[in-house]
């Protein structure tokens, strides 16, 4: 993956760009840069490396069309949206199952959650987190604290606990929410 | 304790791809690791797709699959771009046709009508 010489230009100035000159050449930049995290999400979802491979190439067909028809504002968030539905609506259609499609409103969700920590003193903040982070289960108190605290990778932290590292991960993401949960419950209790 | 606080905040950073390549070919430092991963816990984006490229089975070669992704899709752009360039080239020969044919058929209706009146 080379260095290229649009590296300095945002993905909001190359969305501008598109719309101002409708050449695809800016969304074809614009796709380069999450065709990895593209290919991920898909084997994640379709767990075969050739129909991983063929889905990115789908959403990548599917993201020139669209951005052509409508105005899109964040294109990260709209991109992984797409690539998103789109496994899901593939694997509806080979396994016959229902899956429920994921919107904007989600996506956002992750956005919002900043804002916490403004709402309280340091001081306070510290208190609450020590407490909190007491009442998690064993294995995401372990998780949280090796991660953040001891700031250790998940790899090391597999090897240390004997936990797999997607349990790893899974363990520092439920953590984490659970924690800001455990803090607001806290706050509005008061 | 500025590390308790660490635990809520949001990693801002936005990784790019040579370090997230080289993340999943396991060319970074133990620091540089927990940065990305730091990142991947806030992102989902990046948090799925580190799951999927986790199951792949020769994780080396994702370099590879990129670029023949970026290339195929450089090429099916550049495709899409010359048909509507030749489409642009072959609209306005058309349009010269069109307009040749109404003026000539207006100099034979006009020779036509002026030898009648004779």
């Amino acid at each position: 993956m080379k260095k290229t010489r649009f590296d300095h230009i945002n993905d909001q100035e190359l969305l501008e760009k598109f719309y101002a000159d409708r050449d695809n050449f800016w969304i074809g930049i614009l796709l380069q840069r999450y065709t990895l995290l593209l290919l991920g999400v898909c084997m994640k979802y379709l767990r075969n490396e050739e129909e991983a491979k063929d889905a990115v190439q789908h959403i990548f067909l599917k993201t020139i069309t669209e951005l052509h028809k409508y105005r899109v504002d964040y294109f990260k968030s709209w991109l992984y949206m797409v690539a998103k539905n789109h496994c899901l609506m593939k694997l509806r259609d080979s396994q016959g199952k229902i899956y429920s499609e994921i919107h904007d409103k989600n996506l956002l969700i992750a956005e919002e959650e900043g804002s916490i920590q403004h709402h309280f003193e340091k001081e306070k903040n510290l208190q609450l987190m020590s407490t909190s982070l007491e009442e998690l289960n064993q294995e995401q108190k372990l998780c949280v604290t090796l991660f953040y605290l001891e700031k250790k990778t998940y790899h090391q932290i597999a090897v240390e606990t004997g936990y797999t590292m997607m349990q790893v991960k899974s363990n520092i993401q439920n953590g984490k929410r659970n924690l800001k949960n455990l803090m607001e419950k806290k706050v509005s209790g008061k | 304790m500025q590390n308790l606080i660490d635990i809520l905040s949001q990693s801002n950073k936005d990784i790019d791809n040579q370090k997230l390549m080289d993340y999943v070919s396991g060319k970074l430092s133990a620091e540089d690791k927990h940065e990305v991963e730091k990142w991947m816990i806030d992102n989902e984006f990046a948090g799925e797709a580190w799951e999927g490229l986790h199951q792949f089975s020769k994780k080396k070669e994702l370099g590879i699959y990129v670029d023949e992704l970026n290339k195929e899709l450089a090429r099916y752009i550049l495709e899409k771009k010359k048909r509507r360039d030749i489409r642009k080239i072959q609209q306005p020969s058309w349009i010269y046709f069109a307009i040749g044919l109404i003026l000539l058929m207006i100099i034979v209706a006009y020779l036509v009508i002026s030898k009648l009146n004779k």
